[in-house]
């Protein structure tokens, strides 16, 4: 069950390495050994200074509306407000809204500026495990927020955030404010609207009354898998 | 109003004269503030992420009906409801005079004793992590302050603070612009640290060194949580302490969030941070005016316990304090210091300090406790130097800096926003320097070294030195500083040139530590041996000699064995390494026939063994750029260089090396980590060949220079660190101006060097109009300037719609641009 303002610690003991790999622009080129162990130390490195943590919250739809020719899904209980053509496809249908932030934590920051001054290779691998890490916090508030859907008796949809298609990156400061991020989470906001922790997350996730039949066809392909509350109970989010 | 007399703001122990704020403030009686606000305005229906500030303006009646309710619990202290009421979280909404008018106001109607304006934090990172300047945030404080002051609050609270500058920020803006008192309280983690890795210790000592009427813990935890956190702070407050936890985890209840710790068991958690020294209690998130009363109730049958301070030498950096009880000896490191050292001038003077930042990493394996920092220079800006300087030593070390400069305006530069309490080197007996330096040391709260020497030079004798140290001491005590904070430097002469002088050094060194109780002694120790030869021998024995004579810092290089030697078995028969533990860990298998190196000196990256090396030097220099190993590196450059030039070594071997690597990257076939890991291989050819090349007398100018930078508000910096990397690899001369570069500061580079080409990096589509700005006043003020773009959010179109000359896909891609440009 997510609680509002208080924070979670997730357990992020492993990235996919094939993730971080991704990041670091990987297209089966050869990589000899001393890069290999190299990724591995850093990687390591990584889970170690990393803290992950994130907070959620579910606030019910209380209707939508159109500002300036742009709809506008308003939320209860909330200043925020969720505005763009992308955000109200995305939560079409939904009853209520789950937000979630999540950061892997200042430590991951401070490890990312001594490698600047010092070793610059090891930062750029270090900055793909770091956003590796804060997708599975992602994932693992994500798993909080199925949970309480469940709970409810609703289902969710997949995570949105603010930038992506019309959803303004200025909803940022409300969304962290609603969550009060700054003080549980340590998460701030620079007048360009960069967080800080740079490895923060933000985003939103529609409760629907029906499953969504475009995420989740399988509990393997699920990203939250590892982070799931239902499945110990015999349950599926999908039905 | 409050009963307080404004005194002299660099009195330290600046304090109300009388009344229970006054008595609790000299730590003789308990002062009780009052529980939440927030939850308080949300149970009242207050929407998430809204400014609950503007309550103050639009619903004074239900603000003030809050503070009355711990008005009538029994609170002495009300807080007003202001914690985000600055300049830039209120925007347009309201005026910060306007919300601390309306605030103070609410809080006065409620009959409270006492009113404390609140202060919390900005919103925004400081630098050198975030974007926002010290003196932003300073500001932005001051402008609370004042309102607050002219709006007749009684006492400053700020609080909720995860980072240290900033809480250091919103103290000074409070004593720089007001008299009335701040109690300053930061907010941790389960780890005991803040979200910046700050600890108990270090907050105490620092905020209460700079002169806070009172530090905490606020928020954070439930208060069984909180208590362990204030009992550490407890030895190293010199003023009272204070404690206002959360009444545990927040959860909900049929849609109503509850907290877990109800009145009585808050209060029996209080009871235990009472017991342990602590007199100012209240409430954080979830408290209520029932715990209040709670502790109302608790207070009424108690006198406050002792509050024990450690009376040592104490100093610390952001993360970490170095203690030194009587009788255990330190160690400062002096390496970075320009005084004889070429590339620590080379360093200093271009601004690229990976020199220095590799001194302090290996100073602090070696076993440094302090870094010495100098950057001493005639022709640079020193003030700008050592900012910049100790801004990224925060980024290497966790160890705690001496600031050390002659110009007392450096000093203060530097300690003002040093995250923590700084060590300054030095002030000495002469009037002049007395009156500069000693008030900054006693504003900010820092340490200060004290020469013995005056208008009359260095005294010969003991009695001559003793005599300074004396008028040292006295002004210091004068000023409020501690003994314990002043560290008399008895200066150390040459043997070769006086052989009495040793003795009289040594004996000054007890004279001072007999007659001036409680202040402690530091020396630099190397001059002792100017004109011998095998100085290190004659540096370590007078170094045990100093030990022996009461020493307690030593200034040395920590990279030379010999000296550490002195240093680690002196401890041992002083006692201060407990049953000899790690000098029998670290010296178990030492012998003098082969000296080891020192603990963990380098971590050598290694290569992977290299099964079919090509015999040829440079066939092997090309394949160590092509696979990416530096540590090889040096030796294969010099065996090439024994057979050719310069010249051929760069344009023959590294950069046709480059070339094939670059193409690869092109091709798909290598990528990221691999480019960069041959830009390091190359690299590190290259300072051999710049080594070699400077000691022929041969110059190797570089082409440009490239300045280059993240533009403003934008603070990603691994892209612009790539492109660094290469274009030095080519031989450019870059100057990097680092992240979030203002444009005034770009063109204002480009117009002082001439630079024909700069390069821009921008991640976020909302930093991309700083770029436009940018490029626009370089247009106006540079015209013969080209520019460069590139970074994940830029295409072709975005670059030439901010007015770019050029679009760069990737690093490789600008440093073919800087050849074309040029040439």
């Amino acid at each position: 069950m997510s609680v509002p303002g208080a924070a979670r610690t997730y357990e992020v003991g492993s990235v996919d390495r094939g993730e971080v790999l991704r990041y670091l622009g990987y297209r089966d080129q050869l990589i000899d050994e001393g890069l290999d162990a190299r990724i591995d130390e850093v990687v390591a490195r990584c889970l170690a200074v990393s803290r992950a943590r994130g907070v959620t919250r579910v606030f019910e739809v209380a209707g939508r509306d159109e500002r300036d020719g742009a709809p506008v899904v308003r939320l209860s209980g909330t200043a925020l407000e969720l505005v763009g053509r992308s955000i109200d496809e995305h939560l079409d249908g939904a009853v209520a809204v789950g937000v979630l932030a999540v950061t892997a934590g200042m430590g991951l920051d401070a490890e990312l500026r001594r490698l600047s001054l010092t070793d610059r290779v090891a930062q750029v691998i270090l900055d793909a495990a770091g956003s590796a890490v804060v997708e599975r916090a992602a994932d693992a508030a994500e798993a909080d927020l199925v949970a309480e859907a469940a709970a409810r008796g609703l289902f969710c949809g997949s995570r949105f955030s603010p930038g992506y298609g019309d959803f303004p990156l200025e909803t940022q400061p409300v969304l962290l404010a609603a969550l009060d991020a700054q003080r549980s989470l340590g998460i701030t906001l620079s007048r360009s609207l960069l967080m800080s922790p740079a490895k923060s997350v933000t985003a939103v996730v529609g409760l629907f009354e029906r499953p969504r039949g475009t995420v989740r066809a399988s509990c393997a392909a699920c990203p939250c898998r590892d982070f799931c509350l239902l499945r110990r109970s015999g349950r599926v989010c999908r039905s | 109003m409050l009963d307080a007399s404004v005194t002299d703001p660099t009195d330290r122990t600046r304090r109300p004269a009388g009344g229970p704020l006054a008595a609790a403030l000299r730590g003789e009686g308990f002062l009780l503030f009052d529980g939440a606000m927030g939850t308080q305005l949300q149970a009242r229906g207050l929407a998430a992420g809204e400014l609950p500030e503007l309550l103050c303006l639009t619903n004074p009646d239900e603000v003030t009906q809050i503070h009355a309710s711990y008005v009538a619990a029994g609170a002495d202290v009300v807080t007003t409801n202001t914690f985000g009421a600055n300049a830039d979280k209120l925007g347009d909404a309201a005026t910060v005079e306007e919300v601390f008018g309306a605030a103070v106001a609410c809080a006065r109607a409620s009959g409270a004793r006492y009113v404390a304006a609140d202060i919390g934090p900005t919103g925004q990172l400081l630098a050198p992590m975030g974007p926002l300047a010290f003196e932003d945030a300073y500001e932005l404080f001051a402008r609370q302050v004042r309102a607050a002051e002219a709006a007749g609050a009684d006492l400053f609270v700020v609080e909720t603070m995860a980072d240290l500058a900033e809480a250091k920020a919103a103290l000074l803006a409070v004593r720089e612009n007001s008299g009335l008192p701040a109690l300053v309280t930061m907010t941790f983690q389960e780890d005991g640290r803040t979200f910046l890795g700050t600890t108990p210790e270090v907050a105490a000592l620092t905020l209460s060194s700079l002169g806070a009427a009172a530090v905490g813990v606020n928020c954070s935890l439930g208060p069984a949580d909180v208590a362990p956190l204030v009992e550490r702070m407890l030895p190293w407050a010199s003023c009272p302490v204070m404690a206002q936890a959360n009444a545990g985890l927040p959860r909900v209840e049929g849609g109503v969030t509850v907290y877990d710790v109800g009145p009585d068991e808050y209060a029996a958690a209080v009871a235990v941070m009472l017991d342990a020294g602590v007199t100012i209690v209240g409430g954080c998130c979830g408290t209520t005016p029932e715990h209040v009363a709670a502790e109302r109730a608790l207070l009424a049958a108690r006198r406050p316990a002792p509050h024990r301070v450690r009376d040592c030498f104490a100093v610390c950096g952001p993360q970490r304090l170095v203690a030194l009880e009587a009788g255990q000896v330190g160690v400062i490191g002096e390496r970075i210091n320009p005084t004889g050292k070429r590339k620590m001038k080379e360093a200093l003077r271009s601004g690229n300090h990976d020199h220095p930042l590799a001194e302090a990493i290996a100073q602090e394996r070696a076993g440094a406790q302090i870094l010495d920092v100098n950057a001493g220079l005639p022709e640079i800006d020193e003030r700008a130097v050592m900012c910049q300087l100790v801004s990224e030593l925060l980024g290497v070390t966790t160890l705690p800096l001496q600031i050390d400069a002659s110009d007392p305006a450096v000093i203060e530069a530097a300690v003002r926003s040093y995250p923590g309490k700084a060590l300054i080197n030095s002030v000495n007996g002469k009037a002049e320097s007395l009156a500069a330096v000693l008030p900054v040391a006693a504003h900010y709260g820092c340490a200060v070294v004290g020469l013995t020497l005056d208008e009359d030079g260095i005294p010969p004798t003991a009695e001559g030195r003793l005599a300074v140290a004396c008028k040292i001491v006295a002004a210091a005590d004068a000023l409020g500083i501690p003994r314990h904070d002043v560290v008399i430097d008895c200066l150390a002469m040459a043997a070769s040139t006086d052989q009495t002088a040793p003795r009289a050094i040594l004996d000054a060194i007890r004279a001072v530590k007999a007659e001036l109780t409680g202040v402690r002694t530091v020396l630099g120790v190397s001059n002792i041996s100017f004109g011998l030869p095998f100085r290190p021998l004659v540096n370590a024995t007078f170094l045990s000699a100093a030990f022996g004579a009461g020493l307690d810092l030593a200034i040395i290089n920590p990279g030379a064995r010999r000296m550490m030697d002195v240093v680690d078995s002196w401890r041992v028969l002083s006692g201060e390494d407990e049953q000899a533990r790690f000098y029998v860990e670290h010296y178990a298998d030492r012998s003098d026939a082969a000296p080891a190196a020192a603990p963990g000196e380098k971590n050598v990256k290694l290569p992977a063994p290299d099964a079919a090396a090509p015999a040829d030097p440079v066939s092997r220099a090309r394949e160590l750029v092509l696979t990416g190993r530096e540590a090889a590196m040096p030796d294969v450059m010099r065996e090439v260089l024994l057979a050719h030039d310069a010249l051929f070594a760069i344009n023959e071997v590294l950069v046709p090396a480059l070339d094939e690597v670059g193409r690869r990257f092109e091709a798909g076939t290598f990528f990221l980590p691999q480019l960069m890991a041959a830009a390091e291989a190359a690299k590190a050819g290259f300072e051999v060949i710049r080594e070699t090349a400077s000691t022929d007398g041969a110059t190797l100018s570089g082409r440009g220079p490239v300045v280059i930078c993240t533009v403003h508000g934008d603070i990603h910096d691994i892209g612009k660190n790539i492109v660094r990397m290469l274009l030095e690899n080519y031989g450019f001369e870059v100057v990097d101006l680092g992240r979030d570069v203002a444009p005034e500061v770009v063109v204002d580079a480009v117009v002082a060097r001439r630079a024909p080409l700069v390069g821009l990096s921008a991640l976020m589509t909302s930093t991309v109009p700083a770029m436009a700005e940018t490029i626009e006043l370089l247009r106006e003020r540079a015209p013969w300037c080209k520019v460069v773009v590139g970074g994940a959010v830029l295409t072709p179109e975005y670059a030439q719609m901010v007015g770019a000359d050029f679009y760069a896909r990737d690093a490789t891609d600008t440093a073919r641009i800087a050849g074309e440009v040029l040439g």
